[in-house]
């Protein structure tokens, strides 16, 4: 069986300006996989390309085996799309505007209804059914433009930003919808917001300047990036002293200490640690046997910490190149 | 063709649910009364011969106006990235949107139909010039639409739409009036076939030419055409 996306070298540039440089990866079926970048790193791009809306300068994009370039038409069957700026007509009401979609997407006449309620109430649009979307807020716009993309159940789902300009309890509902689609679905899902990806996304695509940095489960990532750990602690002492007897502890990299406000004496520190084991351990046995320990924790690298090593990693690297 | 039908009923929809559609037609019924009365007691003849070629020229600067949204519209609110990416070939987005068009152009010519009551009442017009005569002007209007919708494919835009589209169809209006000026045959016949008054005004004489039908249809086609091959061009 293909895969529902599947990208083989794929670039676009604008004129003599490079967007995409020589991008491949797949996504499975039934999987949801988060395209993380920066503004201006290529995601609003490669979606398009995946699309359909704009054609690749070079490469192949295919969706459930039909190649973009040459069956279009084929693959935008299989696909549901919502672009970053949902594509909505504000004279149109809301069950008009999703009617049109679905003849369109080619759903037979008797089986609109149903899909209609299907979408509105997975997209939580009963109450404005009959309104006109010049009226809506922007929460439900979005949810508009997600419900069109949801009609006819397609094998491939790609949003773009699809939790931008929604209240937090909207975020969550949304959220849930892809969590249940990507269940029997293929999800491309872009995003700025980092913990979102952790929270449905399979696996993560990390995009700068056009270019795939890295592709990976998002706890693949944060464990290929445990080199990296901090350890930070609070503790009543001189700073001095504390700071030499941390540098002295083996596996300990840098120190850095900072006082906390409205506590007088109390430091906060900030170890960075290489990725031995019991790192912790011997911090904790130095500092509380000589001074008062109030709190220590080893800290995680977040995903937005792996983003941001990525990016820049990404970016020396094409420095390096120039 | 269902994806013609739902694009045809999906601007069918946007026609009437926007004050546009309503204020075309009002100001196309003004216009063509006003022509109407005014050539009627002026020359005092039952005919709807003047009236015919004033309607012409004032669809040169009417058809602009429904044509001008069909695309610009659709860039600038976004939603052609949703056309674009939905099972559908740009000649039926092309073709939907013609439809429309064309669906609005034959109500603004079925509504002038009130004008022949009082013709009727009072004189005794031969009706088959008036059935040429509407013929025509909706083949020319068909044309002046293809063109429009072109244009509007080109920008973002809706007045510059607008704006491209008024001199072109008065420049394709009036170029019939530069054969006067020509010595050589050939421009001569050329500047006369690709006028648009021209061949309206047989129509208005009653005469359905095969050629004059064959012309508006040909620059529908062509204009069409391009419109599809444009639209593919841009992705």
């Amino acid at each position: 069986m293909h895969p529902a996306v599947q990208l083989n070298s794929v670039s676009k540039r604008y004129g003599s300006r490079p967007i995409v440089h020589d991008l491949s990866f797949t996504v499975e079926r039934n999987e949801i996989v988060g395209f993380l970048g920066p503004n201006g790193a290529g995601k609003t791009t490669t979606m398009r390309m995946i699309a359909g809306f704009t054609t690749a300068s070079a490469g192949q994009v295919l969706v459930c085996g039909f190649d973009m370039a040459t069956q279009n038409h084929e693959a935008a069957r299989k696909l549901g799309y919502l672009p970053e700026q949902p594509p909505l007509y504000d004279t149109l009401e809301v069950s008009q505007y999703l009617r049109f979609v679905a003849a369109v997407k080619g759903l037979q006449k008797s089986e609109i209804p149903r899909e209609l309620d299907r979408v509105m109430s997975a997209c939580r649009l009963e109450t404005v059914v009959r309104r006109e979307i010049y009226k809506l807020s922007k929460g439900y716009r979005q949810r508009v433009g997600l419900a069109q993309a949801l009609l006819g159940s397609p094998d491939v789902l790609l949003l773009d930003e699809p939790t931008a300009g929604l209240d937090p309890g909207q975020i969550q509902e949304t959220r849930e919808v892809i969590r249940s689609f990507g269940a029997q679905h293929a999800v491309l899902l872009s995003t700025h917001i980092l913990p979102e990806v952790t929270m449905i996304c399979q696996r993560v695509a990390i995009i700068n300047n056009g270019r795939l940095l890295a592709i990976d489960s998002p706890a693949s990532l944060q464990q290929a990036s445990e080199d990296s750990n901090n350890v930070a602690l609070e503790v009543t002492a001189p700073a001095a002293e504390l700071e030499q007897e941390l540098r002295s502890l083996t596996g300990v990299l840098a120190v850095s200490t900072h006082p906390v406000p409205a506590r007088p004496g109390v430091l906060r520190v900030a170890c960075h640690v290489d990725g031995g084991e019991g790192a912790e351990a011997r911090i904790a046995r130095a500092v509380a046997s000589r001074w008062e320990l109030h709190r220590l924790e080893r800290q995680q690298p977040t995903l937005e910490n792996i983003f941001l090593r990525y990016v820049a990693q990404g970016e020396a690297k094409g420095k390096g190149q120039q | 063709m269902s994806g013609v039908l739902a694009i045809y009923r999906k601007e069918m929809l946007s026609y009437f649910r926007s004050p546009i559609a309503y204020f075309v037609v009002a100001v196309f019924l003004l216009g063509t009364g006003y022509f109407f009365l005014y050539n009627i007691f002026m020359t005092g003849v039952g005919t709807m011969d003047e009236t015919f070629q004033s309607m012409g020229i004032f669809l040169m600067t009417v058809t602009p106006v429904i044509s001008m949204r069909l695309f610009s519209a659709e860039y600038s609110a976004k939603t052609m990235e949703l056309l674009m990416t939905l099972p559908l070939r740009p000649w039926q987005i092309v073709l939907g949107k013609f439809l429309g068009a064309a669906s609005m152009l034959l109500l603004m010519t079925a509504a002038t139909g009130v004008n022949l009551i009082p013709l009727y009442l009072y004189g005794n017009p031969e009706t088959k010039t008036i059935l040429s005569g509407y013929i025509g002007f909706i083949l020319l209007g068909l044309a002046c639409l293809s063109l429009g919708q072109l244009f509007s494919a080109l920008t973002q835009n809706q007045i510059v739409a607008a704006l491209i589209t008024v001199p072109v169809l008065l420049g394709l209006w009036f170029v019939g009036h530069v054969q006067s000026f020509q010595n050589s045959y050939a421009l001569r016949d050329f500047f006369g076939y690709i006028s648009l008054s021209l061949h309206f005004g047989d129509f208005i004489r009653g005469l359905v030419r095969s050629e004059a039908i064959v012309y508006y249809l040909v620059v529908c086609a062509i204009a069409l055409v391009l419109n599809s091959a444009y639209l593919q061009w841009r992705r």
